[in-house]
C-alpha cells in the first residue's frame, strides 16, 4: 500500500513538473515563432506587395517555414483586395502547385486538415479550386462545410449558389454563414436562386425567398406574389418579408389579404410588409390586428401603421380602445 | 474503543473509495476538456463569426440588464452594451426599485423619454412604474419596476423582450466587444436546437479596465483573488467544459448568459424564491424539454468574454461560498426526483449524482477526513508512511489537476502575456493546496449548514469597482433578493461567476 501510494506520488509529481516544462518551453517556443515571423514578413513584404502588383518577382530560396510565412502573407492580402490583384495573387498560387496541395487536402482524414484546407482555398483566390470546394459542402463535418461555404463566397461561385441553398435549408450549413455566402456572391446568385422558388422542399423555397428580399430587385416581386398562397407557413412569412423589402407595391392587395392568414408570424411578416409598402387602405385592418391580435402579431402592426400614419396611429392609441401597443409605437413615432 | 475504530476503519474505506472515484473523474473532466477545447480552437477559424456578424440572417438578440443602485457604474455599462459587436441588438436595462439615482444616471445619459412599451406578461413580476427610450439610442429601453429581486428584474426584461433570444447580463460584469456573437454562435449555428449558451466568466480585479474594456490583463494584487483566478480555470476551463461535452452542462452563469426566449417562458422565467436561480432555470430547462422528449443542446462556449470582479476579503468570499453552495442545494432539492432517473439521460444519471455526492456533501466528507485520518493515525491504525504517502497523493493530485488547468489556459486563450504571472500562477495552483481549498471546504460546509437551519441570510453590500475602485456604502433591503450565483467552487463544475455587484441581507 505505501509502495503504491509512493509511486503514485512520484508519477504525480512528474507528471505536474512535465507540465509546467512543456508550459515554460511552449511560450519559449512562441516567442521565438513570433520573432521569426515578424522578421521574415518583414524581408518579403516588398516581394509580396510586388507580386500583388503584378510585378515580375524573384523570390529568394526559402525554407519551408519562410514559404509558409510568406503564403500566409498573401493570404491575408487576398482577403482584402479584389479585381486584378487577387487575380495575381491566384495565379502564384496556381503556379506554385499550393492549390491542388490545399484541393488534396480536402480529402484528409482529420477534420481540421479537411477544414483549413477549405479555408485556406478560399483565400488563395483561385477559381480552380471551385468544383473542390463544392464537394466539400457534402462533408460529413460541418466545420469543413463552412469554411467550403464561406471560400466558395471569396470566390464569388455562382455555380455554388444551388448547393449552398440546398445545404443551408437542410440545416448543414448555418444560416449565418450560408446568408453571408449568398450576399456576397450578390447578384449572379439571383438567377439560381430564382430557380429554387419552386423547389419540392418547402425550407429551400423559404430560404430562397428570404435571399431573394435581401439581394433581389422589384422584378422578383411576381414570383414572390405567387408564394403568398404557398402551403408552408415559413414561405408565406418570408415572401411577404422579401415584398416589404423590395418595395413591391403591386403586392399589396395580396398581402392585405395576407393578414388574415391563420398563421401569427404570417400575419406579423404582412403587417411589416405593408408597413414598408406605405400602403395606407390597409391601415384599418392593421388597426384591428394591433388590437386583436397575439402579441408579435400585433407589435408588427403597431409599428407598421407607425410608418403609415403617425398622427392616425397617435389618435388610434388614445381612444379608449387604444393597446398598449398602439400606445408604444405612437409613443417611438413621436420621439424618434 | 472497538466500534470507534470499526468506525474510522470504514471511513477509511470510504474516504479512498470517495477519493478515487472523485479524483477519477476529475482527470477524465481534464482529458475531455483538453479534447474539447482543441477541437474548439481548431473550429474557431472557420466557425464563421466574422461572417454571422455580417449575416442578415443572424438572429437578433435582446440583453436583459437587471441593476439595483448601479448608479455609479451603470452609464459605463450600458455603453459598453451598446457598442456590442452583434448585428441586431437592443438593450432592456431594469431598475429594481433603485433608492440611489440610478434612474437619473440614465436619463441624463441617454435622453431618456417615457414611452409605455407592450409587455409580455408572460411571467408574474412586481408592479412596472414605467418604462423609457432614449432618444440617443433608439435600442435601449428602461423598465423601471418595483424592488423584487434580479430574477424579477430579469423576468420584467423577458417581458419587454423584442426578440426572440433574450441575453441576460450582471450589471458589473465586462463583455468582450464580440462576447454576444461568440456565445451567441452555437444558436446561430443550430438554432432549432440549442436553446441556451454561456460563456467563461474571468476575474478582472488587476486588469486594466477602461471604457467598459479589459486592456491589460493582469493577476490580482490580492492573494485571495489570485486563488479565485486558479479556481476560475478549474471550474470553466475543465469543469464546465466537460459537463457542456457530457450535454449535462447544469449551470449558465448569472453573470452572461443567452437563451431562448419562447423555452424561458414556457418554464415560467427566473424563480424569485431561491438564490441559486442562475443555476435552477438551467435544470428547469433541461426537465421541460427532457419530459417532452425534444431534441435540445444546453451549450458551453469556453471563449473568454465575460470579466467581473470578486471578492477580496476572508468575509466576502465566505458570504459568496455559502451562498452558492445554499443555492446548489436548493437547485438540487427542488429536482431531486431527477435524480438517478434514466428518463434525464446524462443529466439525471451522472451530473445530479455527481453534484450531490461531491458538491453538496463533499465538504462534509473532506473535512471529516481532516479530522479522522489523524485520529486513526493517534490510535495507531494508520503507519505515518501511509498518512504521509496518502496526504501527498492528494496534495499532488491537486496540484497536477490546477497545472493542467492552467496548462490548458496557456495553450488555448494565454489571455496572461506577462510570463512573471504564469510563474505566480503556478505558485498559487501549489500553495492553494495548504489551506485555501480546505477554507473554502469549510465555508461550503456553513453554507449546508445555513440550509439546515433554514437561513436566509445575503450578507451586506460591498463593492470595490473597476473603475473608481471606490468601495460603496454597504446596502440593505428588507425586500426583494438581489445577486447570487449559485453552486460551488470546489471542482470546477458548478458555478464559479462572481458574485454580483450587490449582497443584500434579507432577513
Amino acid at each position: 500500500m505505501v509502495h503504491a501510494l509512493q509511486d503514485a506520488s512520484l508519477a504525480l509529481a512528474l507528471a505536474a513538473t512535465a507540465f509546467v516544462l512543456v508550459l515554460v518551453l511552449r511560450r519559449m517556443m512562441l516567442t521565438r515563432e513570433e520573432r521569426a515571423r515578424v522578421a521574415v514578413e518583414e524581408r518579403l513584404r516588398e516581394q509580396a506587395l510586388a507580386l500583388v502588383d503584378g510585378d515580375p518577382v524573384a523570390l529568394p530560396d526559402l525554407d519551408r517555414g519562410e514559404a509558409a510565412i510568406f503564403a500566409r502573407m498573401l493570404a491575408r492580402y487576398s482577403r482584402q483586395l479584389s479585381g486584378e490583384p487577387r487575380e495575381h495573387i491566384a495565379r502564384f498560387f496556381d503556379g506554385g502547385g499550393h492549390v491542388d496541395h490545399q484541393s488534396r487536402l480536402l480529402n484528409a482524414r482529420r477534420v481540421w486538415k479537411r477544414a483549413s484546407a477549405a479555408a485556406t482555398l478560399g483565400d488563395m483566390a483561385s477559381p480552380t479550386a471551385v468544383p473542390a470546394l463544392i464537394d466539400a459542402l457534402h462533408d460529413p463535418e460541418r466545420e469543413v462545410r463552412a469554411a467550403a461555404t464561406r471560400s466558395l463566397a471569396l470566390l464569388g461561385a455562382s455555380v455554388a449558389v444551388e448547393p449552398i441553398v440546398a445545404e443551408l435549408a437542410a440545416g448543414r450549413v448555418q444560416r449565418a454563414v450560408g446568408g453571408w455566402a449568398l450576399m456576397q456572391i450578390g447578384a449572379p446568385a439571383l438567377t439560381r436562386l430564382r430557380g429554387l422558388l419552386h423547389h419540392d422542399d418547402a425550407s429551400v423555397r423559404a430560404t430562397a425567398a428570404e435571399l431573394i428580399g435581401l439581394v433581389g430587385e422589384a422584378s422578383d416581386s411576381p414570383e414572390l406574389i405567387g408564394l403568398l398562397r404557398d402551403p408552408s407557413a415559413e414561405v408565406r412569412a418570408k415572401s411577404a418579408h422579401a415584398l416589404g423589402r423590395l418595395g413591391a407595391a403591386q403586392a399589396a392587395a395580396m398581402l392585405r389579404g395576407a393578414l388574415g392568414d391563420r398563421i401569427f408570424f404570417v400575419r406579423a411578416a404582412a403587417a411589416r410588409a405593408l408597413g414598408q409598402l406605405g400602403d395606407r387602405p390597409s391601415i384599418p385592418a392593421l388597426v384591428h390586428q394591433a388590437q386583436t391580435d397575439r402579441f408579435e402579431a400585433a407589435q408588427a402592426a403597431a409599428r407598421a401603421l407607425a410608418e403609415l400614419s403617425p398622427d392616425g396611429l397617435s389618435a388610434v392609441a388614445h381612444l379608449p380602445t387604444g393597446n398598449a401597443h398602439l400606445r408604444e409605437a405612437a409613443g417611438l413615432a413621436e420621439i424618434l | 474503543m472497538d466500534l470507534l475504530r470499526d468506525l474510522i476503519e470504514l471511513f477509511g474505506i470510504c474516504a479512498v473509495a470517495y477519493f478515487a472515484v472523485l479524483n477519477v473523474t476529475y482527470i477524465a473532466f481534464t482529458a475531455l476538456a483538453w479534447r474539447s477545447i482543441t477541437a474548439h480552437l481548431r473550429g474557431r477559424r472557420f466557425s464563421g463569426v466574422n461572417e454571422a456578424l455580417a449575416s442578415p440572417l443572424t438572429p437578433p438578440v435582446s440583453v436583459l440588464l437587471p441593476a439595483y443602485n448601479e448608479e455609479a457604474g451603470i452609464a459605463e455599462a450600458v455603453h459598453s452594451l451598446l457598442a456590442l459587436r452583434y448585428p441586431e441588438h437592443e438593450v432592456i436595462v431594469v431598475n429594481d426599485g433603485s433608492t440611489d439615482g440610478t434612474v437619473a444616471r440614465l436619463a441624463e445619459e441617454f435622453d431618456l423619454v417615457p414611452v409605455g412599451k407592450a409587455l409580455r406578461e408572460s411571467v408574474d413580476t412586481r408592479t412596472v412604474r414605467g418604462t423609457y427610450v432614449s432618444r440617443r439610442e433608439p435600442q435601449l429601453w428602461l423598465i423601471d419596476k418595483e424592488n423584487g429581486g434580479k430574477s424579477d428584474a430579469l423576468n420584467a426584461g423577458l417581458s419587454a423582450a423584442r426578440y426572440p433570444y433574450v441575453c441576460a447580463v450582471d450589471a458589473d460584469a465586462i463583455l468582450e466587444e464580440d462576447a454576444l456573437l461568440r456565445v451567441a454562435k452555437p444558436i446561430i449555428d443550430d438554432p432549432n436546437l440549442v436553446v441556451a449558451a454561456g460563456g467563461i466568466v474571468r476575474i478582472a480585479n488587476g486588469c486594466t479596465v477602461e471604457r467598459g474594456q479589459v486592456l491589460d490583463v493582469r493577476l490580482p494584487k490580492s492573494r485571495l483573488a489570485t486563488f479565485q483566478v486558479i479556481e476560475y480555470f478549474r471550474a470553466f476551463l475543465v469543469g464546465r467544459v466537460g459537463w457542456s461535452r457530457l450535454k449535462s452542462l447544469l449551470i449558465i452563469s448569472g453573470a452572461f448568459g443567452l437563451f431562448r426566449r419562447e423555452t424561458v417562458e414556457a418554464v415560467g422565467g427566473w424563480r424569485t424564491d431561491t438564490v441559486g436561480e442562475d443555476a435552477e432555470l438551467v435544470v428547469r430547462m433541461h426537465r421541460h424539454l427532457r419530459e417532452r422528449d425534444e431534441d435540445y443542446r444546453i451549450e458551453f462556449v469556453p471563449d473568454p468574454v465575460c470579466w467581473t470582479e470578486a471578492p477580496e476579503s476572508l468575509r466576502a468570499l465566505s458570504r459568496q461560498r455559502r451562498r452558492w453552495q445554499r443555492g446548489l442545494a436548493e437547485t438540487l432539492w427542488r429536482h431531486r426526483s431527477m435524480l438517478a432517473r434514466p428518463r434525464y439521460g446524462a443529466l439525471g444519471m451522472v451530473a445530479l449524482p455527481y453534484f450531490v455526492l461531491f458538491e453538496l456533501v463533499g465538504p462534509i466528507f473532506e473535512l471529516a477526513s481532516f479530522v479522522l485520518l489523524p485520529a486513526a493515525y493517534l490510535l495507531g491504525m494508520l503507519d505515518t508512511s501511509i498518512l504521509v504517502a496518502f496526504a501527498a497523493v492528494a496534495v499532488l493530485l491537486g496540484i497536477l489537476l490546477s497545472v493542467a488547468a492552467l496548462a490548458l489556459e496557456e495553450f488555448s486563450f494565454r489571455r496572461h502575456t506577462h510570463g512573471l504571472e504564469v510563474a505566480r500562477m503556478l505558485a498559487y495552483a501549489v500553495l492553494e493546496n495548504f489551506g485555501f481549498r480546505q477554507l473554502v471546504d469549510w465555508w461550503r460546509l456553513r453554507g449546508l449548514w445555513d440550509v439546515v437551519r433554514r437561513r436566509k441570510g445575503w450578507g451586506d453590500m460591498r463593492r470595490k469597482g473597476f473603475a473608481a475602485l471606490t468601495p460603496l456604502e454597504p446596502v440593505r433591503v428588507d425586500s426583494g433578493q438581489w445577486t447570487v450565483d449559485s453552486g460551488s467552487a470546489r471542482d470546477g463544475a458548478v458555478d464559479q461567476s462572481v458574485e454580483h455587484s450587490a449582497e443584500f441581507v434579507r432577513r
